[in-house]
């Protein structure tokens, strides 16, 4: 559903990602792991396009999206993207985060908007919490809210980068419960965390990367418990303590 | 409360205190939002059209203003004749200085080198220079670039050109509260809406503007103040202003012998007109600061 191919990102002097190349199959959860550094937010930008690859190419559904006749406005529709820090618009209640991007970007109108934004704050958990504003919600109760913003476009995988990283671990809970959720319902997901416990039960496949490639990749048993590569292991070995 | 959201362990216990009253739609709030926009845009247009027509009618000869001001009482008529100047200078400078300012800051904060340029020297050079001087330079070109052109009233064009000065001034000190609110609007949020897949355009007026304002507004009401006052400095340039008025009524009772109470009733009258003026500004930008207000965010912890 998503293929990067060969995609080589410089910034300025800094080789971030050097050939990287991986397919992400529909329905499927890709988790990423690596230290910090190894251009793993680089990646995921890449892929809908909030960065552009100096080489290579992005593909979603086999078309070539890296390519100035598509905008990437579109794209980003059909891949969403949650962030480590949330990123909710202070300004705006839960309901209307969810409601901006229907009504401004698929132009839908508000009753239709409203109708949908309180489908997605129910699924993820938040329905009583609609006219909250960011600053008078939790950090886990502001990232389910965002997920319900990128869920509302409808997309056709969705990114998520650290998610749970700036959070209370009070609240890393529900937050991953919902991409549970999500993975059950045959989400298609690239997820990078290092909730090894996420990443083992939910993952269908992990990834490690380390200084701009992929080192290994494969099930969470192949590279928690059997890693090939010297690097894999290490990293593994300090991440699981 | 905590001093960021992620700490926040208390959640909505501080929204509770003013009650538990429904938020607005976001269709609401966008109506609400240029609902008063656009009152303060008309009531602004109304103004400037009013003077305008006053003048207009004047100067076809519809009524004698000068007559009309000579049925008040020397001292009457001199303070109206100010007053009326002193607002007729405000209705040009403020949006005109706005307008240069948002402008201006907007191109300050730009990707594009060319506009990052042209702004940085327009703000260098009109805030490097006191408004006094900027204004006598003004009136000065124009001089000499319509000087013998009969066609036109030099004197109305010199004075314009004075009005545009002080604006520039006060637009260059505006670009950089403009700039400074665009500035206060996290990456984060700009980067989450181009995630969403909405344009350049869409941020800008739905997450940069309604958040800047907040930043900016204090700053804004602060610049709009001691620009009222500014336009005192037209008077160098004989513009009958509100100052103006109180030097020449000071000067003809010196003359004549010298009244020292009335001269200080005088200047107490004129410092409550600027009062007034300033007043009514100022409370009409702390409605539209109230507007702009987000639950849960006070000015402490942006
Ligand atoms: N916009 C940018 N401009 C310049 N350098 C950047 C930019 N974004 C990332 N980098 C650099 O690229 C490298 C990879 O960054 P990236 O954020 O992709 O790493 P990461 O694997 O996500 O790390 P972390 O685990 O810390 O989030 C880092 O050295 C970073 O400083
Ligand atoms: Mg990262």
């Amino acid at each position: 559903m998503i293929s990067v191919r060969n995609v080589h990102k410089w910034f300025g002097e800094l080789h971030v990602l050097k050939g990287v190349s991986l397919d992400v199959k529909k329905g499927e959860a890709l988790v990423i792991i690596g230290p910090s550094g190894s251009g793993k937010s680089t990646l995921l930008r890449c892929m809908n396009l909030l960065v552009s690859p100096d080489e290579g190419d992005i593909l979603i559904d086999g078309v070539r999206v890296n390519d100035p006749k598509i905008r990437p406005e579109w794209v980003r529709q059909q891949v969403g993207m949650v962030f480590q820090s949330f990123n909710l618009f202070t300004h705006l209640t839960a309901l209307q985060n969810v409601v901006i991007g229907l009504t401004k970007v698929k132009r839908l109108s508000s009753t239709e908007a409203e109708r949908i934004a309180r489908f997605e704050l129910e699924r993820v958990g938040l329905a009583d919490k609609a006219d909250a504003y960011p600053a008078q919600l939790s950090g886990g109760q502001q990232q389910r809210v965002a997920i319900g913003r990128a869920l509302a476009l409808n997309p056709k995988a969705v990114l998520f980068d650290e998610p749970t990283s700036a959070l209370d671990p009070e609240y890393i809970r529900e937050v991953l419960d919902v991409m549970t959720k999500l993975a059950n319902e045959g989400m298609t997901m690239v997820v990078v965390t290092h909730e090894m416990g996420f990443a083992q039960n939910v993952g269908d496949r992990v990834l490690f990367m380390a200084d701009g490639i992929v080192v290994e990749e494969g099930t969470p048993e192949e590279i928690f418990e059997r890693p090939q590569q010297d690097r894999t292991k290490t990293f593994v070995g300090t991440i699981l303590g | 409360m905590g001093t960021g959201g992620t700490k926040d362990t208390t959640p909505l216990v501080r929204s509770s205190s003013g009650g538990s009253e429904k938020a607005p739609t976001l269709q609401e709030r966008i109506t609400a939002s240029k609902g008063l926009i656009l009152r303060i845009a008309f009531g602004g247009i109304a103004t400037v059209v009013a003077v305008f027509l006053l003048y207009l009618a004047g100067y076809v000869g519809l009524y004698d203003l000068d007559y009309a001001l000579s049925l008040l009482p020397p001292r009457g008529r001199a303070l109206t004749t100010g007053l009326l100047a002193t607002l007729g200078f405000m209705t040009v400078v403020m949006p005109l200085g706005f307008g240069l300012g948002f402008f201006f800051g907007w191109a300050r904060t730009s990707k594009v080198w060319l506009g990052r340029a042209v702004a940085t020297t327009y703000v260098e050079l009109f805030r490097g220079m006191p408004p006094i001087v900027l204004i006598a330079f003004a009136v000065l070109i124009t001089i000499v670039v319509f000087r013998g052109n009969d066609r036109i009233d030099l004197f109305a064009f010199a004075s314009l050109a004075g009005v545009v000065a002080l604006a520039a001034h006060s637009g260059a000190y505006q670009a950089e509260i403009i700039r400074a609110g665009i500035l206060s609007v996290p990456t984060g949020q700009t980067e989450a809406a181009e995630a969403i897949g909405m344009s350049k355009a869409t941020i800008l007026r739905h997450v940069t503007l309604p958040q800047m304002f907040r930043v900016s507004l204090p700053a804004l009401g602060n610049e709009f103040a001691s620009l009222i006052k500014d336009t005192s400095l037209l008077s160098t340039i004989g513009g009958l202003e509100l100052t103006f008025q109180g030097k020449n009524l000071s000067a003809v009772l010196a003359v004549g012998g010298g009244n020292l109470d009335l001269v200080i009733i005088i200047w107490v009258e004129i410092a409550l007109l600027y009062f007034l003026i300033t007043f009514v500004v100022s409370r009409t930008l702390q409605a539209v600061e109230r507007r702009f207000r987000v639950p849960g965010l006070e000015a402490a912890q942006l």
